[in-house]
């Protein structure tokens, strides 16, 4: 491997090295602050007694339900997490529908979804040292302490599996596009003839597969990313689990 | 020996049939539990979706290891 860029400081060298995917990355978090701003700016003459229309209306629909989600998996006590899951659902959806435009799905890149699974993985950790104080570090030394090492390896299992989930999707759904707008491209100048005749016939049948690769599997992936985010925060907490049994025990007696 | 790399991919790539089967127990439980409890259709629906989209977990992985197998 070269290694040398590594080693250039200019901004002309920082500046090459970012590729489409990292731009996109940056143009969609600009987007989502944009919006937010806006749609905070927009709150400052509100009056909270008067009928909801519009964006307001959607997107007071959207956190209730969301929040319901969130007290529903993790508990009532977990409801401030709301804001990030918002975040987290908001990034991965623009991220899937700009993919459909032809510009590139920063997903792609391994680093977005990456640090994404990264950000959970440190609230898992935070989570559990916080409800378990020390006794979080006896469970490295589980059933005996030979087993160390494999529950050290263990530990690192949810971050690969929220990274290698995601990232395998998007990467999925990409390459079978290229494939396909390839094939498209040598068909349809087969039958028109080189030059403009190359554009033809992937109108007919990709935004299909865009639908279904983009939109329905990528919005099922950011369910699936985010409930699983949610279990495994709130199953850190041992009290939250007491509290469950006593609950169901009463409504069985 | 490079083309040794492609039969890798071939294999790693193996992985989408217990995937399949997977993905075949989990549809026909949930007809049949929508069959036999019909008020149960949408609920039913959303977690089969969801059970799906978790099981297509180990199909993924092969292929991520599959596109390394090609690219690396």
């Amino acid at each position: 491997m070269d290694f040398s860029n590594f080693f250039d400081c200019s901004w002309e060298g920082f500046i090459n090295g970012i590729t489409g995917e990292i731009w996109m990355s940056f143009f969609i978090m600009g987007l989502i602050v944009l919006i937010a701003v806006i749609i905070r700016l927009m709150y400052i003459k509100d009056d909270p007694l008067a009928e909801r229309k519009g964006i307001k209306l959607l997107l007071e629909t959207a956190i209730e339900k969301l929040e319901n989600f969130i007290v529903e998996i993790m508990g009532k006590k977990y409801s401030f997490y709301t804001g990030y899951f918002f975040g987290l659902i908001m990034y991965m959806m623009f991220s899937f529908i700009i993919g459909v435009s032809g510009l590139p799905n920063p997903l792609v890149s391994l680093v977005v979804p990456l640090s994404m699974a990264t950000c959970t993985f440190v609230l898992i950790h935070f989570t559990a040292i916080k409800a378990n104080k020390f006794r979080y570090f006896k469970r490295y030394f589980e059933p005996m302490f030979v087993f160390f090492p494999i529950n050290l390896l263990s530990m690192w299992s949810p971050l690969l599996s929220l990274t290698l989930r995601l990232f395998g999707n998007a990467l999925a759904g990409y390459t079978f596009m290229t494939i396909v707008y390839y094939f498209t491209r040598a068909l349809s100048s087969m039958m028109f003839g080189g030059g403009v005749g190359q554009i033809f016939v992937s109108p007919l049948i990709t935004p299909f597969l865009h639908l279904y690769f983009d939109l329905f599997s990528g919005m099922i992936q950011t369910l699936v990313f985010a409930i699983l985010s949610m279990i495994w925060i709130s199953q850190e907490d041992p009290e939250d689990e007491e509290e469950m049994i006593k609950l169901s025990k009463q409504e069985t007696i | 020996m490079d083309g040794l790399k492609y039969i890798g991919a071939a294999i790693a790539v193996l992985t989408g049939l217990g995937s399949g089967i997977g993905e075949g127990m989990i549809c026909a439980k949930a007809l049949d539990g929508m069959s036999r409890n019909p008020d149960m259709y949408s609920k039913l629906r959303i977690n089969m979706i969801l059970a799906c989209a978790l099981d297509e977990t180990t199909g993924i992985y092969g292929l991520v290891i599959g596109i390394l197998c090609l690219v690396l």
